[in-house]
């Protein structure tokens, strides 16, 4: 019985197309292309394994589909507050890693939550123009996700950052500071940033630092008397040249008494 | 002659001026310019991208003021070697925003610019003049003992133990009260910023200021002719575009900083670009700072934000200062997690911070303009040798802590110890290998991507900042700086700039 001889490829170099008059087969360059000799196979059975493929490649397709979607998109509860900008996901991110970075109790009492943080980065974020914040969100995206490439510790180290428990978030921001690739290092960086001047930008935190912002008497120049407040019209200005402030002594902000003290002040430097 | 000035809810439709000079930018160099053409009589338009801001309008928390006042939200950065750096946004440009540090280039860095860039009279003693009266004109003055606060003090107890020479720097403030807020705005209107003093002083002497309108094309007629700009009026903090303007001028002068001048001619048709040297060259001072661990409280947010400095090792490459900004900027090298960060925050009160500012002229960058919008694209690397300079810094540093009484000092250095606690456990800084990447750096100062150069194919502008391809287009930013000053670079511009607006107001 002579040996059955694979289809004959003709066309285009991208685009190959077996010479089988009404049963034509298209597949992709580079693809060797079916092994089978379709012509040898009855209708009903090139048909129904037609259709079992199909039924591969879509549930394939729709399964890793849902997995993908559930890993990027699903199962973040709503933030606990109306949200400025940022989505569940990027809270639910942001959040957690506020929590491994400041737990309740110890020096400082406000945890990341009661201080705000996340109100703070959604703050942060709004404010920032399109292109900006699209980084931003991918910094969130890529912490979040990371893990799937650099697991975190322990069982279950494959899950969403947001989803790890504290010990585990902890340990893999950890990585990321002291991680000998500067890529990773530089995300750290970003983050920490972000939740850190979100963590000082809370009013109790500063107070309890002693870094409160002082009151600062209003005193009043000729600029004063030119514009007001950003959004107002340059005929809203409050002022009057009456109001100038008067040259003279300025009293310096007073420091607190329990801080280090020096001895009389030695005239001038050394240049 | 009487000036004016528009804010963004004051305009009503498309703009169209004419004018003598059009300047572009309100920052130290532009500011200088404006006013000096506007008081020798001269119709002057200043144009601005951003608002001006008022003390109500400053916001004391770190991320929020940078996000307000800075272009890109505070968040640029270069690209190649990754570092951050910052362009303000606002009436006043940097001014607003800097600690006011006004230091004049020392002789040798002026002389070595005239060797090596054909410069014919901007030595020292040329300079010397124009320093003079813009220390005049904005009150520049030695930071008094009564506003330097322990941070500042204890600097100066270091260097003096070491037999460092130091001293108070001078700073454009008139009744600073050292609130050490200067980053974010002076809310005791102290700063001179130029949106306080020359902004105001030039429309006394008749010029008009636009502002929240973002130039985006300079118009050329022939080859060798500007004849004004145009642009957008822009909504503060969104950049929304409301509105077109054109101001038709005699006399284009750009001085919309180095990381924007040189978008801006890219964007306008590659203009005065015969050089090839538009958006090359670009330097900065990469920043490096320390902290430091006092026994007692150093209460780090009295005191002027950055009140003494040590010129002691500018012939190497560096200047140490003072600093203080937003805790939130130092506190990101703090080390540890959880309650042991939380515990290092809580040693910020007994810090103090020190920084440097290094010539770091080996290391070179380029600006270009994206495809869309007028933010520019960065490309800089931090040359290996330069690395020697910033870690020479950093033990200098580190010296001038423990000379002070630090117990302990965080370096922020990847591959060395988080924190440490004797001079001998720093000599480290010295002798570690470094890989750029290893160090926390911050962009401070930019220079050179319009540099001036006595040889029209090696420079874009002359000596008196004319560019070279052109009749009457001028750049007033730190992009003619051929490089650096060696310290804080603001009042050499304006020393420059100063010269610049007589010589402009002669030709008209």
């Amino acid at each position: 019985m002579p040996r059955a001889q694979p289809p004959r490829v003709v066309g285009r170099a991208d685009v190959r197309e077996i010479e089988n008059p009404g049963q034509a087969v298209r597949t992709v360059a580079g693809n060797p292309g079916p092994t089978t000799d379709l012509r040898l196979a009855p209708p009903a059975t090139r048909a129904k394994k037609e259709a079992v493929n199909q039924l591969l490649v879509g549930t394939v397709l729709v399964g890793g589909g849902a997995l993908l979607s559930r890993r990027f998109l699903a199962g973040y509860p709503r933030p606990p507050v109306a949200t400025d900008c940022l989505a569940p996901r990027e809270w639910a991110t942001v959040a957690a890693a506020a929590d491994a970075t400041f737990p309740e109790g110890g020096a400082l009492p406000p945890s990341g939550e009661q201080a705000g943080v996340a109100e703070h980065v959604d703050r942060f974020v709004a404010a920032q123009q399109p292109s900006t914040r699209l980084l931003m969100r991918l910094l969130f995206v890529l912490v979040e996700h990371a893990t799937v490439v650099f697991p975190a510790p322990g069982r279950g180290g494959r899950r969403r950052f947001s989803d790890l428990d504290r010990e585990q978030r902890v340990r893999v921001l950890e990585g990321w500071r002291t991680s000998p690739l500067f890529p990773r290092r530089l995300v750290f960086t970003s983050l920490r940033a972000i939740l850190t001047m979100g963590y000082l930008g809370d009013a109790e935190v500063m107070r309890l630092l002693g870094l409160a912002p002082p009151e600062i008497e209003r005193r009043v120049c000729e600029a004063d008397l030119l514009w007001g407040r950003i959004g107002e019209p340059s005929s809203a200005v409050r002022f009057r040249r009456e109001d100038l402030s008067a040259a003279g002594p300025v009293v310096p902000i007073a420091v607190p008494a329990e801080a280090h003290r020096f001895d009389e002040p030695r005239p001038g430097g050394v240049a | 002659m009487s000036g004016s000035v528009r804010v963004f809810a004051d305009y009503r439709g498309d703009v169209l001026e004419s004018c003598d000079v059009v300047v572009v930018g309100s920052g130290p160099g532009g500011a200088v310019v404006a006013h000096g053409l506007a008081k020798a009589g001269r119709d002057v338009v200043l144009v601005e991208e951003g608002p001006p801001f008022t003390p109500e309008d400053f916001v004391v928390d770190g991320a929020i003021s940078m996000s307000r006042t800075m272009r890109e939200g505070g968040l640029r950065a270069t690209r190649g070697f990754v570092m951050p750096t910052m362009q303000a946004n606002a009436l006043g440009g940097g001014s607003l925003v800097n600690s006011a540090i006004c230091v004049r280039s020392p002789r040798t860095t002026l002389d070595a610019w005239a060797e090596q860039y054909g410069l014919s009279r901007t030595g020292r003693d040329d300079l010397d003049p124009h320093y003079q009266a813009i220390e005049d004109l904005v009150g520049i003055a030695p930071t008094p003992d009564e506003v330097q606060g322990p941070r500042n003090l204890l600097f100066r107890e270091g260097c003096r133990a070491l037999g460092w020479s130091c001293e108070p720097i001078a700073r454009n403030v008139v009744g600073c009260r050292g609130s050490g807020e200067c980053f974010t705005g002076c809310r005791s209107r102290a700063k001179q910023s130029t949106d306080v003093s020359l902004v105001p002083a030039a429309i006394r002497s008749g010029a008009r200021v636009l502002t929240s309108a973002r130039v985006e094309r300079v118009l050329t007629w022939g080859r060798r002719r500007a004849t004004g700009v145009e642009g957008s009026i822009v909504r503060p903090f969104t950049g929304e575009a409301t509105h077109r303007f054109r101001i038709d001028a005699k006399v284009v002068v750009l001085a919309a900083g180095c990381m924007a001048t040189p978008v801006l001619l890219q964007k306008s048709g590659d203009l005065a670009n015969s050089s090839g040297q538009v958006g090359e060259n670009l330097q900065f001072h990469p920043g490096v700072a320390i902290l430091g661990v006092f026994p007692d409280r150093t209460e780090p947010q009295f005191g002027a934000t950055q009140g003494y400095q040590s010129l002691h090792f500018v012939s190497e490459g560096f200047k140490m200062e003072t600093l203080w900004a937003p805790p939130g900027v130092f506190a990101v090298r703090l080390p540890g997690f959880g309650l042991d960060f939380k515990a290092n925050l809580a040693r910020i009160p007994y810090c103090a911070v020190f920084d440097s500012i290094s010539s770091c002229n080996r290391s070179l960058g380029s600006v270009r303009a994206r495809r869309s919008g007028m933010d520019p694209v960065l490309h800089w690397r931090l040359h290996h040798e330069d690395v020697r300079i910033l870690a020479k810094a950093m033990w200098a540093m580190a010296k001038v802590f423990f000379a002070a009484g630090a117990t302990s000092i965080l370096p922020g250095v990847h591959g060395l110890p988080d924190e440490m606690r004797s001079p001998d456990e720093a000599e480290v800084l010295l002798t570690h290998s470094y890989r750029p990447t290893d160090l926390t750096c911050s962009g401070n100062h930019v220079f050179s991507t319009t540099r001036m150069h006595g040889d029209p194919r090696r420079g874009v502008v002359g000596e008196d900042g004319l560019c070279h391809d052109f009749d009457n287009l001028y750049v007033a930013d730190t992009g003619i700086l051929p490089r650096s000053p060696s310290v804080n670079p603001m009042l050499t511009l304006m020393a420059i700039a100063h010269r610049m607006s007589g010589e402009i107001a002669a030709r008209l």
